[in-house]
């Protein structure tokens, strides 16, 4: 029987988890894996959760206040919720620094995804051509993990850049915004699709619809930023909750792999972990090893590992994200109505740019604001608070926000190292833009404001906020996926070139970034190098 | 910090402003318990922004002239923070969230006429506000510089 050890319990390692042991394989997990608190008021929906807790500003805006958004202060507009702070909170064993680029690490069960929006969108054969797939692609990984997480959405005009895979259920019925947006784009459609190249879709997105394998379907609560109460918002602790279960599959949490140690021939052959609640070290021999710690926690394990093998680490280049900006819009039409709390609260609609290169495609996830704290939204508007209110109440259900996302390269100024702290280490990310991202930012901005401007739509002049690199924390590319046997990449199979017997199962291995979510990619991926080891 | 009965006080008058009538009593719970943390009223707050929130109290009817003031002049100053801070606690509380967040009646003609209407007094009040306070600052700076 196959053993392999997996370091994380993020979106890659449960999809690798399962997998190996769909194949027969013996499976332990190594996993810092902090908790999240249980569900409150399961059953309630946004506005009667308001009625029923008892103490609701606790819940919504922390015991601390830590989740109310003063005036002046920087940032995004929104704050995380006070009870998701479990998936964000920093490890003092982890240590990083940044320039040019706001990181964000998780060392939760299930991982960032327990925070993620659902955004599930496969990339297509161009975006897939560095991959080294050969020609099967990932078509049949997506399905396969559609058939796990359950994806929803639509064969439609999205589908000319977001391939269809099995098991793609009915997209949610759309919030009456979303609907009235799709209803224009269909009366507006020739102009969009031939004059600007502009394309309007179903979102795809992890959420069921309907009650099976002992996770309910959507019933429109409005609470998905707050955590699904009722889990039809996948995120990967589910899939770990259904892994523990199997006799074969042993999970360690509590746990911090420090690094792993290779004999003289270089293959990988024990880690050292750290049980954190007693600080005692632990060693674990291992067969295969299996790094799906996110792209940054990875790093730092592979390049720790290197470090105290050979004394030297060197830099890994090629760090890739998707940058962001947020165009919000005022949609003419919805003006002076009420606005429906009981809907799905994220995205419901997705656009598609073509741009002349096709891996440059702009991609844009379309959210009509419904349920939200309207605090950091209305202390924006230019005027007193009881005017802006005024404004605010009468425009809530006219509001949106188009997410636009930009696709990455990997260049070599861009990249992790470490640097010494103390008899530890730190991991140093370093981050710059490619020279020509002004231009194309301000290209494609100007074809999405025009798009939503013949949706009936105005954008309000100077309200587009570019995000800074790292908050799409979509990250990738530090040891790619080559052909050609190099160092510090791995083969098409997800095996270090370096280190035999060591797998990456997260965002490491991409070598490119088209500008889609990529997690959908990580888990059928994950599917992918599972299948390929288990069946070596 | 003002003392809790100065806080209750101040609670009432500025959620009226805000249109949730006085709030109620979690309400008043919750934004005296912010104030005690420490949340509202940072190191740097000056003698200035002390005194527009003690004209605020002292003439509720005043408030919507010296936010427009603040809204301009210091956004992130201490009666900004602790009405932004109120609305983020009413906004969770049932019935506060329906009464701030319902749209009123009229026709979108009404609504734009409105709008520039808030915008004319909002103009008016920032600039009125500027001449009437300048004393307050210049007192405020003095006593600073002391
Ligand atoms: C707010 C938000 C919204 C998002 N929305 C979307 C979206 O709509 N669509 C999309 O595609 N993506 C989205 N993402 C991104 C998505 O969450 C990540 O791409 C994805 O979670 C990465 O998964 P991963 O398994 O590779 O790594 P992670 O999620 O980072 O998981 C890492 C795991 O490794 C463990 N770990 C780390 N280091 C160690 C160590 N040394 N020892 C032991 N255990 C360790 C951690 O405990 C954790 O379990 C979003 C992210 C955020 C924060
Ligand atoms: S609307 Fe969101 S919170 Fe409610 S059931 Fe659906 S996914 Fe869950």
């Amino acid at each position: 029987m196959k053993r392999v050890l997996i370091v994380g319990s993020g979106a890659s390692g449960v999809h690798f988890a399962q997998t190996a042991l769909e194949h027969g394989a013996q499976v332990t997990m190594l996993d810092v894996g902090r908790v999240a608190p249980a569900p409150v008021l399961p059953d309630a929906s946004f506005a009667r959760f308001k009625r029923e807790h008892a103490d609701p500003a606790g819940y919504f805006l922390g015991s601390k206040f830590e989740s109310v958004l003063f005036p002046g202060a920087k940032g995004e507009y929104y704050g995380f919720p006070p009870h998701k702070g479990f998936i964000f909170a920093p490890l003092e064993r982890f240590r990083m620094r940044a320039s040019g680029f706001d990181p964000l690490t998780s060392f939760a069960r299930g991982g960032l995804a327990e925070a993620w929006t659902g955004g599930s969108f496969p990339f297509n054969a161009q975006e897939l051509a560095d991959f080294t797939l050969g020609p099967e692609g990932l078509l049949a990984n997506y399905g396969r993990v559609a058939a796990r997480i359950g994806i929803s959405g639509a064969d439609d005009d999205l589908s000319r850049f977001t391939p269809v895979h099995e098991h793609l259920a009915p997209g949610l019925p759309l919030d009456p915004h979303s609907a009235q947006l799709f209803e224009r784009y269909g009366r507006e459609r020739e102009h969009l699709n031939t004059r600007l190249g502009a394309w309007m879709g179903r979102t795809r997105a992890a959420v069921r619809a309907d009650d099976r394998e002992g996770r309910n379907g959507c019933t429109n609560l409005g609470r998905c930023l707050w955590s699904c109460p009722r889990e039809a918002l996948y995120t990967p602790s589910l899939t770990l909750r259904a892994l523990l279960k199997h006799e074969r599959f042993t999970y360690l949490s509590g746990r911090h792999v420090a690094r792993f140690e290779a004999d003289e021939s270089n293959r990988v052959r024990r880690v050292r972990a750290v049980e954190l609640a007693t600080g005692r070290e632990e060693v674990h021999e291992v067969e295969s090893l299996v790094l799906a710690a996110g792209t940054l926690a990875s790093a730092k394990l592979f390049l720790d590992s290197l470090r105290a093998h050979g004394g030297r680490a060197p830099a890994l280049a090629g760090l890739m994200d998707n940058r962001q900006v947020l165009v919000p819009f005022v949609n003419l039409a919805m003006l002076r109505r009420r606005y429906q709390s009981d809907s799905y609260q994220y995205h419901q609609l997705a656009m598609g740019f073509e741009r002349p290169d096709p891996r440059h495609y702009v991609h844009g996830l379309v959210t009509t604001l419904k349920t939200a704290l309207i605090h950091p939204i209305v202390q924006s508007v230019p005027f007193d608070l009881k005017s802006a209110l005024w404004i605010f109440r009468n425009a809530h259900a006219a509001l949106g926000i188009v997410n636009v996302n930009f696709h990455d390269d990997r260049r070599p100024g861009n990249r992790v190292e470490l640097e010494a702290d103390g008899d530890s280490t730190r991991l140093v990310v370093q981050y710059a833009p490619s020279n020509d991202e002004p231009e194309r930012m301000k290209a494609a901005l100007a074809t999405v404001k025009k798009a939503l401007s013949k949706l009936g739509c105005v954008v309000p002049p100077g309200m587009a906020h570019v995000r800074p690199m790292g908050a799409s924390v979509h990250y990738a590319g530090t040891l790619p996926m080559s052909a050609t046997r190099a160092p510090l990449t791995t083969s098409p199979a997800g095996e270090s070139h370096d280190i035999a017997g060591l797998y990456f199962a997260d965002g490491t291995t991409f070598p490119f970034l088209p500008a889609k979510n990529l997690t959908f990619t990580l888990m059928a991926n994950a599917d992918r190098i599972a299948q390929a080891w288990a069946r070596a | 910090m003002a003392d809790r009965a100065t806080l209750e006080r101040e609670c009432a008058a500025f959620a009226r402003y805000l249109g949730a009538g006085a709030g109620d009593a979690y309400v008043t719970e919750q934004y005296v318990a912010a104030h005690e943390a420490g949340v509202v009223e940072l190191p740097g707050t000056t003698g200035f922004e002390r005194s527009v929130v003690a004209l605020a109290r002292a003439l509720p009817w005043s408030l919507r002239a010296l936010d427009a003031h603040a809204r301009v002049f210091g956004n992130g100053s201490l009666l900004r923070r602790k009405l932004v801070l109120l609305l983020a606690i009413l906004e969770t509380r049932a019935p506060h969230d329906e009464a701030l967040d319902t749209p009123t009646a009229g026709s979108n003609l009404g609504m734009f006429v409105r709008m520039a209407w808030l915008g004319a007094v909002f103009a008016t009040l920032v600039v009125v506000t500027a001449l009437l306070l300048l004393p307050v600052r210049v007192v405020s700076l003095a006593g600073g510089a002391r």
